[in-house]
């Protein structure tokens, strides 16, 4: 990827197939990679060689416009820092981005996400007036309120303390049950990794094929709403 | 959603809580800044110019040697104008014993249309403003006319046929009249009586004028539908022309005006591209969310675009009422100052101020914005993939240019504006290069010290890019604040100065050949000082020739000099006239004319063309060797054409003579004026009063003018205070939290602080130093010398502001638990 110093290889050889409604957890070491992947996958960031698959579509022969149409209709996303818009209220920053992604009502979309995250009394509290815990579930309910057939979740729990975060992991799984909503989540947690269907292992810049978990529930390969990359 | 929809949703979100309101500011202070000073200066500019047209006693006189016809004061009626009827005529004036030529000046009720007549009941008695005229049968006389003539108040004096009773004496009159030399003294009568006279049958030299005044927009109406059926010896003057030492007070108010406005419009700019740069860096994440959640590129950037333009709409309608309001504020304040009403306000200046603001933002908002159109959407997980802000393209210098030009356009002096412009970004760069190099030093320095120096060094090299900025921007401000102090204080004053003290006060005309000798040794004996005494011949111009081609015929030229002229004669060129064109001549040349250059160009002379006049019955002709630049405000005793010394020989001749007299010898100079009653003295100690008032005004005007534009200044420097304080409480939290004691941050950040005041104040005072001097130099005429208590304002008034500043925005952070900062940041 083209980075401020230059350009810079970050994973290779990767192949990897995700189907709709599994989940997967990559995990490794910091600077192995994971992030950099996560973003290739979501289609933020596009691959030097190879190809991805998102939802059926070849990121490669979509522009960033078209990249950015596929991830609006299909795709949502959570983030370790929570990256809520400190000048919009809880309310505003869900609204925000089911207006972007052209979903009708979003108001009252909103403020059902919000009512399942079981925060329907801070919906007009800014981010700075919410506690770390009640932040990540703002972006939770952001990430799930436009039904995403797939969400990427960027160290979810990483800023939260363990009993916060096991709140959060659960409520995360949860939708993913009950949307049929592929996960792939990065994380350091080894506890929120065995949650998934299948770990794989990111070493310095390649992944390591992915392993069942006892958890693991295989998706569902029909409906080709997961993610392909090679 | 489009991007209109996205736009709106934007502003409003982001608008209440705050985030938007920076870049709103700096909009609205710039529009308000330029709204305000140019509303203002548009009005006071009128304002004076309708002051200086009180020379005219109107705002418009139409004048001619025989009577005007009806229509014109018909059409000045129906435009809603008052007007006046007055007739001048110079005439002798007979007393009991004694008889001297005279103006006589009469009027109608009413008169004067602008300013007011000062009388006074003796000679020893203090004078009065009046709102009246000489009932018939009585007349005002000039207190030179008492000794003229040798009678007192009460007494009766003959105007053709008429008897007139002395019944006040005339001290000032608005339109005393161009120039000291015309003047016999003044008796100012009833129209009537004068009209009942006799003495305004044919060939009678009298000049018959109608004087008219009111709204601005119906004098120009007048003068535009009046000026082109004008015919031969018919003349329209209009307040904008008045006479020469006006006309230069007034020139120097515009120029102290335009360096008010135009040190607003830079630090306006200034301070929107502050906040732009601000607001652009703080809509980083929110882009990259934006792209992330799928949004397109170009849906985002005509949202960013259309939010920028909402800003400036509402920027400008803040800024615009409150240039408005300010504009308002200070014409209040002014208005007891102001001898004169201030005209109402024009629409003009707004619309100027808003499209400057829209031109502004797009030059200085836009490109940081539309920069943004490169943040990718990887950001959101990666930071360091932030790219550099592109290097912008050269396309964006137009609309800032043309920002500019609009303010040159409005205060119209492209000289003046281009030396402002080109110091300032002169200074920029100086201040950018010196900070730099500092920055390169307290990188080394840091490395070296420790505890709180080393927070508050390391901080400043840490920054070096925005610390570069924010001394540029301090200095700017700063340099714009003191440069205030100098106009202000200094350049006044030091330009008020540059008038001598002893500025020639008194006129003695009608001097005989056999009493120059009598009249210099005693004005030399009563202490007058910067004496001079000049030959004066009154003359016809007969003949003008072009380069030996006859030119008009034995027709003298049109145009306000008539064929008959003053002429005097000199062997080196005189005091406070400069040669322009040709060369003046050498001791021995004969058969030489010098023409001044108002006249050359009213009349349409140049050299080489060659001039017969008609004096007594005598001819001379001369050639034109000679056009000379005549400071005319100088007082002293200066004629439109300078002969050869020779022509003394040949012309009937007496002698003027102009001198500074100190007040006790006023007695000894009536004596004399008495012992030669055919000289009169004319003290222009009231007009010099008169120049001096109106520079009074002037400064202050322009005084109230830099009060907003140090508003302005203020703004700029708290911009670029804030522009960084997020960064330096983060920071600060953080050594904090390392376990730094209060001690340690505070003095750190004071330290970061007071360097960087050090290197603005330093660049700062020097700049406006420099360009105080250019300014006194080019465009004031004089030298200007600075003075200590400028460096010492500058450094004083950098640290409280500064340090003072930066305090106050920061002394927060020593009171607040760290991790709140940490968490909120």
């Amino acid at each position: 990827m083209d980075a401020p110093g230059g350009r810079l290889k970050i994973v290779k050889d990767i192949s990897l197939d995700l189907n709709a409604g599994q989940t997967l957890a990559i995990v490794g070491a910091s600077g192995s990679g994971k992030t950099t992947l996560l973003g290739l996958l979501a289609g933020l960031e596009t691959p030097t060689a190879g190809n991805i698959w998102l939802a059926g579509q070849n990121l490669g022969d979509l522009d960033e416009d078209g990249r950015a149409r596929l991830r609006r209709a299909r795709v949502g996303f959570v983030f370790q820092s929570f990256h809520l818009l400190p000048s919009l209220t809880a309310l505003e920053n869900v609204m925000l981005a089911l207006e972007i992604g052209r979903v009708d009502k979003p108001r009252e979309r909103a403020l059902k996400a919000l009512g399942q995250v079981g925060l329907e009394h801070r919906l007009n509290h800014y981010p700075r007036q919410l506690s770390g815990g009640e932040q990540q579930r703002v972006a939770i309910a952001r990430a799930f309120a436009g039904n995403p057939a797939i969400l990427f979740a960027d160290e979810p729990t990483g800023n939260l303390d363990r009993k916060t975060g096991d709140a959060v992991a659960d409520l995360l799984f949860d939708l993913n049950r009950d949307r049929s909503t592929a996960l792939v989540l990065v994380t350091h947690d080894p506890r929120l990794a065995e949650r998934c269907a299948s770990v794989a292992t990111m070493d310095d810049g390649h992944l390591q094929p992915a392993a069942t978990t006892d958890s693991g529930a295989a998706g569902d390969s029909r409906k080709a709403a997961g993610v392909r990359g090679a | 959603m489009n991007s209109a929809t996205l736009s709106g949703r934007l502003l409003l979100r982001q608008g209440r809580s705050g985030t938007l309101w920076m870049l709103i500011a700096g909009l609205a202070v710039a529009t308000a800044a330029l709204a305000a000073v140019s509303l203002f200066t548009d009005r006071v500019g009128r304002a004076l110019e309708r002051q200086a047209g009180e020379v005219l006693a109107a705002d418009v006189v139409v004048s001619d040697r025989n009577p005007l016809p009806t229509e014109i004061n018909a059409r000045a009626t129906e435009l809603g104008l008052t007007t006046n009827d007055m007739i001048t005529l110079s005439t002798v004036l007979f007393a009991e014993q004694t008889s001297a030529l005279f103006d006589v000046k009469a009027v109608n009720d009413g008169y004067p249309l602008r300013g007011a007549l000062k009388v006074a009941d003796g000679l020893d008695e203090p004078d009065r403003t009046t709102d009246g005229i000489p009932a018939p049968g009585t007349a005002w006389i000039a207190p030179s006319g008492l000794r003229s003539l040798d009678i007192e108040p009460g007494a009766t004096v003959i105007l053709g046929e008429r008897e007139l009773t002395i019944q006040r004496l005339l001290t000032y009159e608005p339109d005393q009249g161009g120039g000291p030399f015309q003047l016999s003294p003044r008796l100012l009568v009833n129209l009537a009586d004068l009209e009942g006279s006799s003495l305004l049958g044919a060939g009678s030299r009298a000049r018959y004028r109608l004087l008219a005044a009111g709204e601005e927009r119906a004098v120009n109406r007048f003068v535009n539908r009046t000026e082109p059926e004008l015919s031969g010896r018919q003349r329209l003057e209009t307040a904008g022309e008045a006479q020469a030492q006006t006309d230069e007070a007034l020139e120097q108010a515009r120029r102290f005006l335009a360096v008010a406005a135009l040190t607003a419009v830079i630090l306006a700019a200034v301070a929107v591209l502050l906040a732009a740069m601000r607001f652009s860096r703080a809509q980083r994440d929110l882009i990259a969310i934006l792209k992330a959640f799928g949004a397109e590129s170009n849906e985002v950037m005509h949202a960013i675009g259309l939010l920028l333009l909402w800003l400036v709409l509402l920027a400008t309608a803040l800024g615009g009422l409150a240039g408005v309001a300010g504009q308002y504020l200070i014409a209040q304040i002014l208005s007891a100052q102001m001898s004169t009403p201030l005209p109402g306000m024009r629409l003009q200046p707004l619309a100027g101020s808003a499209l400057f603001t829209l031109l502004l933002a797009a030059g200085f908002a836009l490109p940081p914005l539309l920069s943004l159109k490169r943040v990718p959407p990887m950001r959101i997980l990666n930071r360091s993939l932030d790219m550099p802000a592109a290097r912008e393209r050269i396309i964006w210098l137009v609309p800032i240019l043309a920002a500019l030009a609009i303010p040159v356009y409005e205060l119209g002096d492209l000289q003046l504006a281009l030396l402002m412009l080109g110091g300032s970004a002169l200074l920029a760069g100086l201040l950018a290069l010196a900070a730099w190099g500092a920055m390169l030093l307290t990188r080394r320095l840091s490395a070296r010290a420790s505890g709180a120096w080393r927070f508050g060094l390391a901080g400043l090299s840490r920054r070096r890019g925005a610390s570069i900025v924010q001394i540029t921007a301090l200095g700017l401000g700063l340099m714009a604040l003191l440069l205030l102090m100098v106009v202000r204080g200094e350049l006044i004053g030091q330009w008020r100065d540059s008038l001598p003290a002893e500025t020639p006060d008194h006129f003695m005309v009608n001097i005989q050949p056999d009493q120059y000798d009598q009249v210099r040794e005693t004005l030399e004996e009563i202490g007058a000082r910067q004496l001079q005494i000049r030959p004066m011949a009154n003359a016809q111009l007969t003949g003008l020739s072009e380069k030996g081609s006859l030119k008009g015929g034995d027709e003298p030229p049109e145009g306000g000099f008539t064929g008959q002229v003053n002429v005097s004669w000199i062997d080196s060129i005189p005091p406070a006239n400069e040669i322009v064109e040709g060369e003046f001549w050498g001791s021995g040349d004969r058969g030489q004319i010098s023409v001044a250059r108002r006249w050359a160009d009213r009349v349409g002379v140049a050299v080489g063309d060659r001039m017969t006049f008609d004096s007594g019955g005598r001819e001379f002709s001369a050639e034109i060797t000679s056009i000379r630049e005549v400071e005319w405000n100088s007082f002293n005793v200066n004629f439109f054409l300078l002969l050869t010394p020779e022509a003394g020989e040949f012309l009937p001749h007496q002698f003027v003579a102009s001198f500074y007299l100190p007040p006790a010898g006023a007695q000894a100079l009536d004596e004399l004026a008495r012992s030669l009653p055919n000289t009169s003295v004319l003290d222009v100690g009231a007009l010099i009063e008169r120049v001096f008032e109106i520079i009074n005004q002037v400064s202050q005007a322009a005084q109230v003018v830099f009060a907003f534009t140090l508003i302005a200044g203020l703004v700029v420097l708290l911009a670029a205070l804030e522009a960084t304080r997020d960064q330096r409480r983060t920071e600060a939290a953080l050594i904090r939290t390392l376990g730094a004691d209060n001690a340690t941050v505070r003095n750190g950040l004071l330290i970061e602080y007071a360097i960087m005041a050090a290197i603005a104040a330093a660049l700062a005072t020097l700049g406006a130093a420099v360009t105080g001097w250019i300014m006194a130099d080019e465009l004031f005429g004089f030298d200007y010398q600075p003075g200590i208590g400028l460096f010492a304002l500058g450094f004083a008034s950098s640290a409280l502001l500064i340090i003072g500043a930066g305090w106050l925005g920061n002394r927060s952070v020593l009171t607040t638990p760290p991790v709140r900062i940490l968490r909120a940041g």
